[in-house]
């Protein structure tokens, strides 16, 4: 009578809460109306001059009220403000899409409007959409918002990272958003780049100075292919489909371009005269480079080109520092001295007039385009580039040492070498342990598991403290819907990186689950589950067995099928709906519980967690076997797991095994269902324990009995049998 | 007398006893993509043509893909499509899984569960093969 008391009360809490939860989700759409999550922009966004007609620029440069059109390359705008009756420049806002495609967790870009005062110090940040799943419920946006916080007052020209400041490296620290690593990484790069491409156009921030070549001159006659072959020119070739168009055979642009200073490869292009010509026009620390369209009917000079304007499709980038070409930088070229060159349908000279440029180091040619989203027509920035840099035998001494900024993924993973080491040996030894549980169940015995459960307890332990709570690294299914988003549009590698501890226990998830199943991780490293049998383990403990219940194997197997119907339902409507998919996610309490924290939730989701770990105390976890969707979906794959448990024949009519199985995984025919099983070993510590296993039992007393010996239990799980050898006759 | 040894009983299909590892090889990819058997066929008619006339449109939205004429998006939806019925055909006509080792030449029944497990898993890897080399081959844009 208790045990229904006490069931009827757990399953009210929790269906109460679920039910509460719902609530909140179909009530959540009129509240994230007000977020940033997929929120629509103004048309014209990316593209209309008057930017600050469309977006309150206002709000991120505070007391500017008058702005300028979009000006600059990559494009910015100009605040001002009245002052005494005069026009004032107050600072530059940006909008990050303009500058940089960088994308977040979700795969899209966080679009970010940045204000920068005329000291290029950050004034203000507003995010104006952003399609990361994790802020939509999990995280609050205010918390996005507080991230953002931290750039105000802050120079762009400070060396600004997540995590700890390091004085001595000169390194200034952010705080992260626990949970969201990934999306804060990325928007520390879109702060920063975006600011550091205005801030050096205007500049704020000085260029590097770099020290100029010293070329070799063999007096070598280069023909094109020679070129090709050693660098000397490079190509550049965007498709329709990269730019959003119907895929078509003929490139959207194709570009060759080259470095003119280097004398052979500059009497190659132009001839000895044209080159001498050139050379001869420009002055100290300027530079020339050619570029020649061979494919495609775009035009790389622009069509809105404006005498005294910019040329808007095409700069280098050296570093840091981005080059941009206005009609004095630009002459015609026509024609291309060099045998075997391609022909070709428009053509031009650049020059780069500054010092800061150099043709010892690499450089990028960027072409800028704009990409057009094929379901609503909007377009967004793009760029294209390919890197060049004169071979060692072009430049006297060989190519200079540069040494590459790490990327942000390659920064974390030395940042928390540590923590990583950690983490990979813990993964490590639980597969070790499980892969020796032979040795380690044949040391058990139904009274003592301890040698079996010392292991499994301590993974419990670390995997809520240090997995969970600490490193708040708890797979969730919504990585797995990520992964989809990912796969088809935009897969990168770096995204995934950025958070090592997901991306090492998914290593670890996908080797074991073809190895030995689900149950490895669900039921020994899952840090919701582990605490969820820890729950129940220690209530056993400390008396509160006697209102521990089993659900009935008549609905246990009718409510296993609800965890699948969980997955697939949220597969299908992410589908249609990411954002939707996110949101029903929260059926899984992960969030809650590491994430986010118990308490910073609203009730329902806290009530709802709370129920579901409550229930645990007196039913072994009711959420693994019955919710859980990426239970359910590594369920599925375990079916061809390649090793299993084993079982002996007399477990058809013995249910010794059955009695004790937590996980409900062994059906009345004595068979495992590797889906359902956890990976408890309980039914491997009794498969050998002679006092527990009937049929051994069986055997262990009628070999005592008949004072025959007992022999080793072998692989099958019986005493290995005793084959009478025949008496050899004595030699005669 | 059940078996508890094995998940379901065991079952041996008809490549499965040649001595020949290059033979069962072939014969296993054949029997991933080929969900029909002439057992199979005799027993449900219908449900077989059908299926038939369903993989020949499915394939032909794989090539109309390629020719760049669909979305992802359709894409996903008639492989969806298809990969139901072929737990269908398949329970009808090939009702095995490999149990164990993948190298391993023990097959066991498949029941309801098992096939969808079979045909997702299956029809996911084929799926995202072809899904990314079109996309790699820039015939497919997202």
């Amino acid at each position: 009578m208790k045990l229904y008391t006490a069931l009827r009360g757990a399953l009210a809490s929790v269906l109460i809460s679920a039910g509460l939860l719902a609530l909140g989700l179909s009530a959540a759409p009129s509240a994230s109306a007000q977020t940033a999550y997929e929120a629509a922009l103004p048309e014209g966004i990316n593209s209309a001059p008057a930017l600050c007609d469309l977006v309150a620029c206002g709000e991120v440069l505070p007391g500017a009220t008058a702005f300028s059109e979009r000006k600059g390359q990559p494009r910015y705008v100009e605040g001002y403000a009245e002052v005494d009756g005069k026009r004032t420049l107050l600072g530059y806002v940006m909008l990050s899409t303009d500058i940089t495609d960088t994308p977040a967790y979700s795969g899209k870009p966080v679009v970010t409007l940045i204000g920068m005062n005329t000291e290029g110090r950050f004034a203000g940040v507003k995010i104006l959409k952003h399609s990361e799943p994790i802020l939509l419920l999990g995280i609050p946006e205010s918390a996005l918002i507080r991230f953002n916080d931290q750039y105000l007052g802050k120079f762009v020209g400070d060396n600004i990272e997540i995590g700890r400041s390091r004085p001595d490296e000169d390194m200034i620290g952010l705080d992260a958003i626990s949970g969201a690593t990934v999306t804060v990484i990325a928007q520390n790069q879109v702060m920063m780049m975006s600011g550091a491409a205005v801030a050096r156009q205007v500049g704020i921030l000085e260029p590097t100075i770099r020290p100029q070549a010293r070329f070799v001159d063999a007096g070598r006659a280069l023909d094109w292919a020679t070129m090709v072959k050693e660098g000397a020119v490079q190509r550049l070739t965007v498709k329709a489909e990269q730019v959003g168009l119907a895929r078509s055979p003929t490139p959207f642009i194709d570009l060759w371009y080259g470095y003119l200073n280097h004398p052979e490869i500059g009497r190659a292009v132009l001839g000895a005269d044209g080159w001498r010509a050139l050379m001869a026009r420009l002055k100290e620390g300027e530079h020339a480079l050619f570029v020649i369209r061979t494919g495609g009917i775009e035009s790389f000079k622009g069509s809105g080109f404006v005498r005294g304007g910019l040329y808007d499709r095409v700069q280098i980038r050296q570093g840091q520092d981005a080059f941009t070409f206005r009609d004095l930088d630009y002459l015609n070229l026509y024609g291309i001295n060099a045998p075997g060159a391609p022909a070709f349908t428009e053509s031009g000279i650049f020059i780069v007039r500054s010092p800061a440029f150099s043709g010892a180091f690499p450089w990028k040619f960027m072409f800028l385009g704009n990409r057009v989203d094929r379901e609503t027509g909007a377009r967004s920035f793009a760029n294209f580039d390919t890197e060049y840099w004169l071979a060692p035998s072009y430049l006297e001494g060989g190519r200079p040492e540069v040494k590459k900024p790490d990327a942000p993924w390659v920064r974390v993973w030395k940042m928390r070498a540590l923590e990583i080491g950690l983490f990979s040996a813990l993964l490590i030894a639980v597969g070790v342990v499980y892969a020796m549980r032979d040795t380690l169940t044949r040391r058990s015995t139904r009274k003592n598991k301890w040698p079996v459960n010392v292991f499994k307890y301590s993974a419990w332990i670390i995997s809520i403290g240090f997995v969970g709570f600490g490193l708040l690294a708890q797979p969730s299914i919504t990585q797995v819907l990520t992964w989809f988003h990912s796969l088809l549009f935009q897969w990168q590698w770096e995204l995934f990186l950025t958070d090592p501890f997901i991306f090492l226990f998914w290593i670890f998830i996908i080797v074991t689950v073809f190895l030995w199943g689900r149950g490895l991780f669900c039921g020994w490293l899952c840090p919701f589950g582990s605490l969820s049998e820890l729950l129940f383990k220690v209530a056993n403990a400390i008396g509160l067995k006697r209102f521990q219940f089993v659900v009935p194997m008549q609905w246990h197997n009718r409510l296993k099928w609800v965890k699948y119907g969980v997955f697939f339902g949220l597969l299908a409507v992410s589908v249609f709906s990411m954002g939707l998919a996110e949101k029903l996610a929260e059926v899984e309490p992960f969030k809650t519980t590491f994430l986010v924290g118990l308490f910073n939730r609203s009730w329902p989701y806290t009530l709802f967690a709370a129920g579901l770990l409550g229930l645990s105390i007196f039913t072994e976890r009711p959420f693994c076997k019955y919710l859980c969707p990426l239970g359910a979906a590594l369920a599925m794959p375990s079916t061809f797991r390649w090793f299993g448990l084993k079982r002996k024949q007399e477990c058809d009519s013995c249910h010794a095994c059955a009695k004790g199985c937590g996980s409900n995984a062994i059906d009345a025919d004595g068979r495992i269902d590797h889906r359902e099983c956890m990976l408890c070993l309980d039914c491997m510590v009794l498969y050998t324990d002679d006092h527990a296993c009937p049929p051994l039992a069986q055997e262990r007393k009628r070999r005592t009995k008949s004072g025959l010996p007992l022999t080793p239990i072998g692989a099958d799980g019986y005493f290995i049998p005793i084959k009478p050898v025949p008496v050899r006759a004595p030699q005669a | 007398m059940v078996d508890p040894r094995m998940v379901t009983d065991p079952v041996e299909p008809p490549y499965a006893s040649s001595n020949s590892a290059l033979r069962r090889i072939l014969a296993e990819a054949w029997d991933h993509l080929w969900p029909w058997s002439r057992s199979g066929f005799q027993q449900q008619r219908a449900l077989q043509a059908a299926g038939l006339a369903l993989a020949m449109a499915a394939s032909v939205v794989w090539v109309l893909a390629a020719m760049g004429h669909l979305n992802a998006g359709a894409i996903i939806g008639w492989w969806f499509g298809w990969s139901v019925f072929e737990i269908l055909i398949r329970l009808g006509s090939k009702p095995y899984v490999k149990e164990g080792p993948w190298w391993g030449k023990h097959y066991r029944h498949a029941n309801l569960m098992d096939m969808i497990c079979y045909v997702g898993f299956k029809n996911l890897l084929i799926g995202a093969v072809l899904f990314l080399g079109l996309k790699s081959a820039g015939l497919l844009i997202v």
